[in-house]
């Protein structure tokens, strides 16, 4: 299944062609390099990133502009990533988080994420 | 009727982040929390994740609404940066490039 507009009224045809993997929750998704997580995730048919701390509840997509936090989600190690302003890495490894998540990465990866993801949005 | 509907409206979150409900904020009104500053100390509404950059203009519409104070009485609130979320790894490195390590 694959959600994404394909031919937009205004931004014409999408002519990306080539694709990445990446691994979300052990399970391969294709995804473009560069798009948001989470719009990888919602064009591959999954509407639940996380659950809540207090209630279990999903949560999903809200805002879609980075300020909301609802679409935080654990990536590459790394807990509490806005999926929807987090462009995807080639073999990034993302995972469904419940509350706040927790930490569980090598130096490396953490360095590489606070970088792309604090800094430049 | 009128009942089941009213307390609908007291479970709808309003404090996304912390999950604090209309209910649980019109309590801490009614104990005596009536500024944005006060109702997040009584309440932990916008010291989630987001620093209640969804919910606060909410808070300040109950306020309003509770209270009748006016909306300039209310909004805004004190607020401190940073206005995006960083890590304190980020901090950290600033701070580095700033004053340097210590190594020579």
């Amino acid at each position: 299944m694959d959600l994404r507009v394909k031919n937009h009224p205004i931004l014409g045809k999408d002519e990306r062609e080539e694709m990445v993997t990446i691994e979300v929750d052990g399970k391969a998704v294709s995804a473009y390099e560069g798009e948001p997580i989470a719009v990888a995730l919602l064009a591959s048919g999954r509407r639940v990133l996380r659950r809540t701390r207090k209630r279990k509840e999903p949560r999903g997509v809200f805002c879609a502009i980075g300020q909301c936090t609802d679409c935080i989600m654990t990536v590459n190690g790394v807990p509490n990533i806005r999926t929807c302003v987090t462009p995807v890495e080639k073999r990034m490894k993302v995972e469904t988080q419940e509350g706040l998540g927790r930490w569980k990465e090598s130096k490396r990866t953490k360095r590489k994420i606070s970088s792309s993801v604090d800094v430049r949005r | 009727m009128e009942g089941i509907e009213t307390n609908e409206k007291k479970n709808i979150l309003i404090c996304r982040c912390e999950e604090v409900t209309k209910g649980e904020i019109e309590e801490a009104i009614e104990a005596g929390a009536d500024t944005l500053d006060s109702i997040k100390r009584a309440t932990r509404a916008g010291m989630g994740l987001c620093q209640r950059r969804s919910c606060q203009m909410l808070i300040a519409r109950i306020i309003r609404e509770k209270t009748g104070k006016s909306m300039e009485e209310i909004y805004p609130a004190t607020f401190r940066p940073p206005f995006r979320p960083i890590t304190l790894d980020t901090i950290a490195r600033e701070g580095e490039r700033l004053f340097g390590t210590g190594k020579k």
